[in-house]
């Protein structure tokens, strides 16, 4: 019975030009979408293959500069410039830069990936000159992005299954044919699910459709051989066919109202108002009102405060350091020595405006986990958030990476920081030797199961809309009124 | 085969039928007269399970509607004022479509044309878009979805109203051809003229209660007229 249903449906969908038109509108923004993405993933790949040529062209001109210079030093050399002194080096000079290249899908979802810093140059300066953890306040920012195929996904598809299904009940009772039907026998129910199974199948092929060639894409014309990749496209799918799942339910939901087909387009352009606009955007407001980050302008003076307190008593510091760290100094030390002294000041800095940092970096975690909570309570921001993290452009990974730039950071200052109070020499060797920062991409089974727990979310929306939806069919009148 | 028990409905208070009795055997035509609102097709819907009952019930070779409306709507042809068909499918994809619902999934191409000569509509249209047909043609596939799903109970709800007199006269004479087949009628009908030309049985209503039945044999065209407007003046 259900398969007269489905194929009768199919050939009244194909008989109207409204399939294929929004089939067509569908199509160019993925591509344009596609074209976006592709854009910048490649640009931010360029970019960290440039930083990394620049790294290695500057390393080997500062070494072939330490061999000129050992034969004959110019003159008048600045410290600051010289590729031997251990202090430029690891402050200036020698910097190295830490990067976390996009991830496989990482086109498909834009992210906050445009707004957050995807590379750090690492000098043993303080942390904080270069990840200075600023707060995004723009929540349409935050929440809306660029023109992705995460975007059309989450904003544009729903739209898609709103119209094709906004009056699949109401347009049957309004053109008559509905009591023609309701004299057969077949309930009601069979009804609503052949015409919803077909369009379900329709905008499923169209929105999973065009993804082998977007794989292929991105893949580089080899469908997704990157380590994750595939179970990434495996659980974008599913992403995908959950959110579908989703409209679809709540278009039942309100067909049911016997409502006249005008109403239920409004009723649902309503409902995509709230969830895919209003919810997400309130949602920014209510986590920065809860949980507000301090002035950052307070932060800076606080810090500046610290620090020219901490220069004005220089010399007292660098002995109390040296004290604490007698086997940076081997028991000599040189009260004078100004590369030293900026260590210890720098130090003593660090850990005086540290509560003030975490003040700082807690606020924002509070922020993190209210949105990451509050996320339930729209599909579309569940939604955004799977997709971010399935491209590997959500906070997950932007705080795996940052983790790893810490420890790179106190790599980088351990390595170079005891050869300033050591006073010893760099050479080739100390380049050479110098770390490395090596990205380690995220643990995927922990991303899926990031991404199937909010998958969940949007089930449980989909499973209530479609039992309210089946529950209050019963009551739906073939004649009207 | 159609038949209705002590059958009562009321709209917010209103009664829209009373007290309703009526036993259509096979191969009867049980013409239902009477002014709008008198009750005509109300009847019909709770024939149909469109609406539930205030009280009795309508049974369908012997099962009750509101109880099994999926086991009556089988053996159940329904042509209302307007046979609303899916526009942009031809006639025959919709006799196909209906006919399958029905149960009759087995029919050919041919067959199923054949049930467009048998109510003849030109083979030529079949394949044309519904949304070309004039009322007259959309009403014949009404009749031809009858035959194709073998009802054996027909509503119809003022099936003529509307037609030129040659495409009334037409839907009249596949009406005999079906009740002949041993089809239960209920046809409901202002037009006085056509319920005694295919009616075997006329029943008069008024304000929700069937007030008169007669047999269409003993009376002529005048007489039923008389009648009728009787009836109403009281």
């Amino acid at each position: 019975m259900l398969i007269h249903i489905i194929k009768n449906e199919w050939r009244n969908l194909r008989a109207d030009k409204t399939l294929w038109l929004v089939a067509g509108l569908f199509a160019v923004s993925v591509a344009y979408a596609m074209f976006n993405g592709l854009a910048w993933t490649n640009f931010q790949r360029q970019t960290i293959a440039e930083a990394a040529a620049e790294d290695s062209e500057r390393y080997d001109a500062l070494k072939k500069q330490i061999v000129e210079y050992e034969r004959s030093a110019p003159e008048k050399l600045s410290r600051f410039s010289d590729p031997r002194d251990p202090a430029a080096a690891g402050r200036n000079i020698g910097q190295k830069y830490a990067a976390m290249s996009p991830a496989p899908l990482a086109s498909l979802s834009i992210g906050q990936s445009d707004l957050l810093p995807y590379y750090f140059k690492i000098s043993t300066r303080s942390q904080q000159t270069f990840t200075a953890n600023d707060e995004l306040e723009n929540p349409t920012n935050l929440l809306a992005g660029r023109f992705d195929v995460a975007f059309v996904v989450i904003y544009l598809l729903p739209l898609l299954i709103l119209v094709l299904s906004y009056n699949f009940l109401s347009g049957e009772r309004e053109a008559g044919t509905l009591p023609m039907l309701l004299a057969q026998p077949i309930s009601l129910r069979s009804v609503v699910l052949g015409k919803i199974a077909l369009r379900f199948a329709v905008v499923t092929v169209l929105a999973l459709g065009f993804h082998p060639l977007v794989f292929f894409l991105i893949g580089g014309g080899k469908l997704l051989t990157a380590e994750g990749a595939l179970l990434g496209a495996v659980l974008w799918a599913a992403a995908i066919v959950a959110y579908i799942a989703f409209w679809f339910a709540l278009a039942i939901a309100v067909n049911a109202f016997n409502w006249k087909s005008a109403t239920n387009a409004i009723a649902l352009a309503a409902v995509w108002l709230l969830f895919v606009i209003l919810i997400p955007s309130l949602t920014g407001v209510l986590v920065t009102s809860v949980y507000p980050v301090p002035s950052r302008v307070e932060m800076i003076g606080a810090m500046r405060d610290a620090s020219s307190d901490a220069s004005a008593r220089g010399s007292q510091i660098l002995a109390k350091y040296t004290e604490d760290h007698p086997e940076l100094v081997q028991g000599e030390y040189d009260p004078n020595d100004a590369a030293a002294r900026t260590y210890a000041v720098q130090e003593t800095v660090d850990r005086e405006v540290q509560p003030i940092l975490a003040i700082y970096d807690e606020q924002l975690q509070k922020q993190q986990n209210l949105a990451n909570n509050l996320r339930f309570l729209s599909p579309a921001m569940v939604m955004q958030e799977a997709l971010n993290d399935i491209s590997g452009t959500g906070n997950a990974r932007y705080r795996h990476f940052l983790a790893q730039v810490k420890i790179f950071h106190a790599e980088w200052q351990n390595y170079f920081i005891p050869r300033v109070f050591q006073k010893a020499r760099v050479t080739a060797a100390t380049y050479d030797a110098a770390p490395r920062f090596v990205w380690q991409e995220e643990n995927s089974p922990a991303v899926a199961r990031r991404v199937l727990f909010g998958l969940l979310g949007i089930i449980a929306f989909t499973l209530a809309a479609a039992a309210f939806g089946f529950s209050a069919i019963r009551r739906y009148s073939a004649i009207g009124g | 085969m159609l038949k209705a028990i002590n059958l009562t409905k009321n709209y917010n208070g209103a009664t829209a039928l009373d007290d309703l009795n009526l036993n259509i055997n096979a191969g009867e035509v049980f013409c239902l007269l009477g002014a709008n609102g008198a009750g005509k097709t109300t009847t019909i819907n709770l024939f149909l399970d469109f609406i539930a009952p205030d009280g009795g019930k309508a049974l369908i070779k012997g099962f009750d509607v509101a109880e099994q409306p999926l086991e009556t709507k089988k053996y159940l042809a329904y042509i209302p004022e307007q046979v609303n068909l899916y526009k942009n499918l031809s006639g025959l994809e919709n006799l196909e479509y209906f006919s399958a619902l029905a149960g009759q999934d087995r029919y050919t191409k041919e067959d199923l044309l054949g049930f467009f000569d048998e109510v003849g509509l030109r083979r030529e249209a079949a394949e044309n878009r519904v949304s070309t047909y004039s009322k007259g043609m959309r009403q014949k596939v009404g009749i031809a979805i009858a035959l194709a799903k073998r009802a054996e109970a027909l509503l119809l709800d003022e099936p003529t109203s509307g037609l030129d007199p040659k495409a009334s006269n037409e839907f009249s004479e596949l009406l005999k051809k079906l009740s002949g087949r041993g089809c239960a009628v209920l046809m409901a009908t202002h037009d006085l003229f056509r319920a005694k030309e295919s009616g075997t049985r006329v029943g008069i209503m008024r304000h929700g209660r069937l007030i008169t039945e007669l047999s269409t044999d003993e009376i002529g065209h005048a007489d039923l007229e008389r009648i009728y407007l009787e009836n109403m003046r009281n």
